[in-house]
């Protein structure tokens, strides 16, 4: 007798899982390449995310990212770890400003500054719980800016690189809300 | 860049003004300097408060060192080294400044009421 495979899967959840594999992969590409500050790194999975949020909706964003952070933690061994949680509560924080500012795309909000609102929301949301919990050393601030600041600059890097890849036609068709150009 | 949006614009002008005020309020010095801290060798450091106009001139080994305190702010006005290394310090008013006149073997140096930090490493 055959194995029924989760028969009820549909189109989206191929297209989720495609996606999230795609940002394990990028994470873990990322993961290896050497940062010379420990805490900034471009985070080119964020452009999947966007991905994910401009062409499946924010709810499908929030699983491929949840999946992202999970798989690529258990790939990288740091399931449960300092940096696992970090990096969930940065996801998280992300998400969370995304879902009001989604609506805004692409009618008066491009990609980038999609990426640039996440990525400052993930460096904020990493260093509450790594102040509250992990080092709650009241000299910690010190370091927020320059974290920031690397957060703006990867944001704008990723937003235009999501803004590449969806104004390519083979994505274009699967956008949500294509903007309606000078057809009223 | 084609694409973009004026929603784009606000977003990065807020994540700018941002990240400067982050900059502005970690990296703040706690307060301008309060006192000027003359230290020479083989006599202990003598604190000066930055508060009046005043004129005053320290002995060392090579000749008078004159310095010259305004509030909020201190500098060395003349001393004997012939290459003017202290007097080029200039005004020293951020907390940590310091002017150094080797041939006086004395070092000048304003301090704040905040601690202040010499350098960072993450």
């Amino acid at each position: 007798m055959a194995i029924r495979v989760a028969t009820d899967s549909t189109a989206s959840d191929h297209r989720i899982a495609a996606l999230a594999a795609l940002a394990i992969g990028l994470q873990v590409i990322e993961a290896a390449i050497p940062s010379p500050v420990p805490g900034i790194k471009p985070g080119l999975a964020n452009v999947i995310t966007l991905v994910a949020l401009v062409t499946l909706g924010w709810r499908a964003a929030v699983a491929v990212t949840l999946l992202r952070v999970v798989g690529s933690s258990l790939l990288l061994g740091t399931l449960l770890s300092p940096g696992f949680w970090l990096s969930l509560a940065g996801a998280l924080a992300a998400l969370l400003l995304l879902a009001p500012l989604c609506r805004l795309y692409p009618g008066h909000l491009s990609a980038v500054g999609l990426a640039v609102a996440a990525a400052l929301a993930h460096t904020g949301g990493q260093f509450l719980l790594a102040w509250t919990l992990i080092i709650p050393h009241p000299q910690l601030p010190v370091l927020l800016p320059p974290l920031l600041l690397a957060a703006l600059i990867a944001g704008v890097v990723t937003g235009i690189l999501s803004n590449s890849v969806l104004s390519d036609p083979r994505m274009q068709r699967h956008v949500r809300n294509t903007p309606t150009t000078g057809t009223r | 860049m084609h694409g973009l949006r004026w929603g784009d614009a606000l977003v990065v002008t807020l994540a700018v003004a941002l990240v400067g005020t982050a900059f502005g309020l970690a990296y703040a010095p706690g307060g301008g300097a309060t006192e000027l801290v003359v230290t020479q060798a083989g006599a202990a450091p003598r604190h000066y408060p930055l508060d009046a106009v005043r004129t005053f001139g320290v002995q060392g080994v090579a000749g008078v060192t004159t310095i010259r305190i305004e509030p909020g702010r201190a500098r060395c006005v003349d001393s004997p080294g012939t290459r003017d290394i202290c007097e080029r310090a200039g005004w020293l008013a951020r907390p940590g400044d310091m002017a150094v006149s080797l041939p006086n073997r004395l070092v000048l140096r304003v301090q704040g009421p905040g601690a202040e930090f010499d350098s960072m490493h993450f």
